[in-house]
């Protein structure tokens, strides 16, 4: 039974996040007043890269994107979708928020393992602003362990019933979607990436099947971390509600992205050790002082 | 216990001689002692007594003694394994050997003994051996040794102090009939003399205040020996650290401050959180491998005594339990810094590059322990982050929570650093003809590999150490069936996480064999934005890595230069007495005049 949850979690990954993928990249062109690619066309995207012959630093830029797509596979295994929780109770918050940084290891270390100092730039970049985002994101999700006396994802998302964290814990949930956003790496932190100013940073080498699997990876990423969200605020429900709040998510986060340009990583970091930390410790401590809505 | 002291102290006159036939026999006869002490230890059952050189019942085996000495003889074990072939490039190999057994002396006599002044002892052997091992490494080391002389025995007097103190109180020199009675005293002395003896903990360890020895001297030393100093010698301060809290009933002496803990623990518990903000920021910013991994000791040291100050069922648990990881971590990067310097001779990492094509197996070793240092599954690094996590949060204590966040993604940062800038990236041309290490120097880092994966993956054997531990010290053990672990906020399976772990991995990596083969390119067919580059030692991006974070607190206060400071005022109140006492016209001048205003003074 759990090999058939996690093998339902995987699928649902794969196809919706894919497709929720081209539907963002279809919201951003019509943003920006353009037609758009087709909303399957990262499918496209996917198989044509996987297909081609490609080429290769050396075993550890093989190795870095094996690691990368397997740790992100692992991490996902343990997130809840709406209702298929693969592994009830043991879905802790820090196991999962631990895994995902195996496959972010094993991409910088991939990518670094080209020998182009792009990469490495990228990479040195993701990292700080990793320093940014976490911090506040965990102190956030930390009040909502505190409330629950678990760190239990699935019991969190089992414990508000109708009655939404995102009312309970307004700030908290501000916090979270201002991580959120980081996590993705989606403008105004997208500096990590930044197409037009170093390269794609860590993809800068990357070809064929190993841009694929990485884009693979990236869409397993996004699909965790938004059901994290969409779990711990939204409450989860069934699974085709689940998939509707998970929609509902990422077009906020893709209409945010579209309209704003970029920050420089050293502002980024400044502002979640501002704006975002001030408003995660408001949050706790509301919540140690029975605050909750 | 006493015959194992005895060949210790016996093996370094032993280890001194036989290294005059043979440099390698020196380290032989520390790992056969290790090994000898490792299975002795292993074997003895908790709460054995035994006399010492005809003083009565000095030596006591507890569950804490039996931790950590396992600890020491496995991280000595790798040590001495490692040295057999490193030995070939000390400076002074009889000594070295010499005083590393002896300080494997020292360290082992503090951990079986409850006796303050026969530890005390035990201590300033291991301190002193290992004094004289520092300045043996680079040439600022003479100048390192110190900073490492002046801190310790800042934590040795007040400790000592602290000693007498008790003893003019209580008339006896064990600790564990003190701390029966010690809740009665005022509330000044049990304060006096807390941080009178935890003060040398706080030394050894690393912790805000006294953390500056540690970049200084683990940069500084013998390359191998900085593995000791940050697996093991530091451990001793975590020992002194955790037996006083748990020995002593902390939690009735001092009064409750916030969710349960006691208003000392919450001091300590600050020290722990600055030192994680040291250690981490200052790891950062270093060029220096070795410095670099110090900062990252003071860090760790903080989450240690943060675990361990939680004095509760989870926390002090994972503090424990953070103990060992960091122990077989530091070893692992230390002994890997020290095969990359045994080939190339540098510790600067932007002098590097590339070595991962020439040293796998010690990029595989430093890859594992940092990935244990950043407490990352399946390794048991991420073991003990998780219990004091837990801890934090369920005693809502966020401000404490924050910095260990703040520690725990800052290590990924620094630890990234050497990564990218030795391993990774562009092979020098100066390193073109390296080598990976001998195989003797390998095996001891795929032990300690192996090691650390494996209880990560089943930490049950540890687990059993850390919960006699706290059963000895009267708190409720840390819960655990099999490799499911449980707190008070929920529980997690090692195993599972191990199962999904490699569930992932083996998707990916159908995926990827089954897809399309790609060609390999050498690391100069590269995307140079259309520059032709003749010279690609320089396309390798290691210097000053994270310069963007490190221009936001660049400014920042400095406590290395702060004693620095207080060491100038000394020199100049001394320089300015020498002037006076020197015979030269105008000291005489000046003494004349003092003299004779003395005497006008006196006679009116």
């Amino acid at each position: 039974m759990t090999v058939l949850k996690v093998a339902g979690i995987f699928l649902t990954a794969f196809f919706f996040g894919l497709t929720f993928e081209g539907i963002g990249r279809k919201i951003t062109a019509r943003v920006q007043r353009r037609y758009g690619p087709r909303w399957y066309q990262n499918f496209i995207d996917l198989f044509k890269t996987l297909s081609k012959h490609g080429y290769t630093h050396g075993w550890i830029f093989d190795f870095g994107v094996i690691m990368a797509l397997g740790g992100i596979i692992a991490s996902l295994g343990f997130v809840p979708v709406g209702g298929i929780v693969a592994f009830p109770g043991m879905d802790n918050f820090f196991v999962i928020v631990y895994l995902f940084t195996i496959g972010s290891l094993g991409m910088a270390m991939g990518m670094v393992g080209t020998g182009n100092p792009w990469a490495s730039i990228g990479v040195a970049r993701a990292l700080t602003l990793m320093l940014g985002y976490e911090v506040p994101y965990m102190i956030s999700i930390g009040s909502m362990l505190y409330f629950y006396r678990t760190s239990s994802i699935s019991a969190i998302m089992s414990a508000q019933g109708g009655d939404w964290n995102l009312f309970k814990f307004p700030i908290g949930a501000l916090v979270a979607l201002i991580s959120l956003q980081g996590m993705l790496g989606k403008e105004p932190f997208e500096a990590p990436i930044a197409p037009a100013e170093i390269a794609s940073g860590p993809m800068v080498e990357l070809s064929a099947k190993y841009m694929g699997l990485l884009m693979l990876m990236n869409t397993f990423m996004e699909f965790a971390e938004i059901s994290l969200f969409v779990d711990l605020f939204l409450g989860g429900g069934t699974y085709f509600v689940f998939l509707l709040k998970y929609l509902v998510v990422w077009v906020l986060v893709v209409l945010i992205s579209s309209v704003l340009p970029r920050f420089r990583i050293e502002q980024a970091v400044y502002f979640y050790w501002t704006v975002p930390i001030i408003l995660a410790f408001v949050q706790v401590f509301m919540t140690v002082n029975g605050f909750v809505f | 216990m006493q015959s194992l002291l005895l060949y210790l102290a016996i093996g370094a006159l032993v280890g001194y001689f036989l290294s005059m036939i043979n440099k390698r026999l020196g380290p032989i006869v520390l790992l056969a002692l290790s090994l000898y002490g490792l299975f002795t230890l292993w074997n003895m059952p908790i709460g054995s007594v035994e006399d010492l050189f005809g003083f009565e019942d000095i030596l006591q085996f507890t569950a804490l003694s039996k931790y950590f000495s396992i600890i020491t003889l496995i991280v000595f074990s790798c040590y001495a394994f490692f040295n057999i072939v490193w030995i070939s490039k000390a400076k002074r190999p009889y000594a070295f050997s010499a005083l590393s057994i002896l300080t494997l002396f020292g360290t082992l006599g503090v951990f079986l003994t409850p006796h303050l002044i026969a530890l005390y002892i035990f201590w300033e052997v291991a301190v002193v051996a290992s004094l004289f091992i520092v300045p043996m490494g680079k040439e600022e080391s003479k100048k390192a040794t110190i900073w490492y002389i002046v801190i310790s025995s800042i934590g040795s007097y007040m400790f000592l102090y602290g000693t007498f103190l008790l003893y003019s109180k209580f008339g006896t020199f064990n600790l564990f009939e003190i701390s029966g009675d010690i809740a009665s005293e005022g509330t000044g002395f049990k304060w006096l003399v807390s941080l009178l003896l935890l003060g040398a903990g706080v030394a050894k360890s690393g912790i805000f205040p006294l953390h500056v020895w540690l970049r200084n001297v683990h940069g500084n030393a013998p390359d191998t020996f900085s593995a000791v100093l940050s697996g093991q010698l530091v451990k001793m301060g975590s020992y002194i650290i955790a037996l006083f809290l748990g020995a002593f009933p902390i939690a009735t002496m001092f009064s409750q401050f916030y969710a349960g803990v006691n208003i000392f623990s919450y001091v300590l518990i600050w020290l722990g959180n600055i030192s994680i903000l040291i250690g981490t920021f200052m790891a950062i910013k270093q060029n220096d491998m070795k410095m670099l991994m110090a900062y990252s000791t003071v860090a760790n040291g903080g989450y240690i005594l943060i675990g361990l100050a939680l004095l509760d069922q989870v926390g002090f648990a994972g503090g424990l339990f953070h103990v060992i990881n960091h122990a077989l971590a530091a070893t692992m990067i230390f002994l890997s810094f020290a095969a990359v310097v045994y080939r190339t001779g540098t510790t600067k990492i932007d002098e590097m590059g590339g070595l991962i094509f020439k040293m796998p197996v010690t990029f595989v070793t430093y890859l594992v322990g940092i990935i244990s240092i950043a407490g990352i599954p399946p390794t048991s690094g991420f073991v003990s982050k998780w219990m004091i996590f837990q801890s934090l949060i369920s005693k809502g204590m966020f401000v404490t929570a924050m910095f260990t966040f703040v520690g725990s993604i800052g290590s990924f940062l620094y630890v990234f650093r050497p990564l990218a800038g030795v391993f990774l990236g562009q092979l020098k041309r100066k390193d073109k003809d390296v080598k990976e290490a001998p195989m003797i120097m390998l095996l001891p880092m795929i032990i300690l590999v192996a090691l650390t994966i494996l209880w990560g993956v089943f930490p049950q054997q540890v687990l059993v150490w850390v919960t006699d531990v706290q059963r000895q010290f009267g708190m409720e053990p840390f819960k655990f069936d099999g490799t499911v672990l449980y707190s008070n906020l929920g529980h997690w399976d090692s195993w599972t996480v191990f199962v999904m772990f490699m569930v992932g991995f083996i998707i990916a990596a159908v995926i990827y064999i089954l897809m399309p083969k790609g060609k390999k390119i050498p690391l100069d067919d590269q995307y140079t934005s259309g520059e032709f580059l003749h010279n690609f030692d320089l396309y390798h991006y290691a210097t000053k890595y994270y310069a963007f974070l490190e221009r936001e607190y660049e400014g920042h206060p400095s406590f290395e230069d702060w004693y620095t400071s207080i060491v100038n005022v000394l020199k100049a109140i001394g320089k300015g007495v020498d002037y006076l006492v020197r015979r030269t016209a105008s000291a005489y001048t000046f003494w004349m005049a003092l003299v004779l205003a003395l005497l006008l003074w006196v006679r009116w």
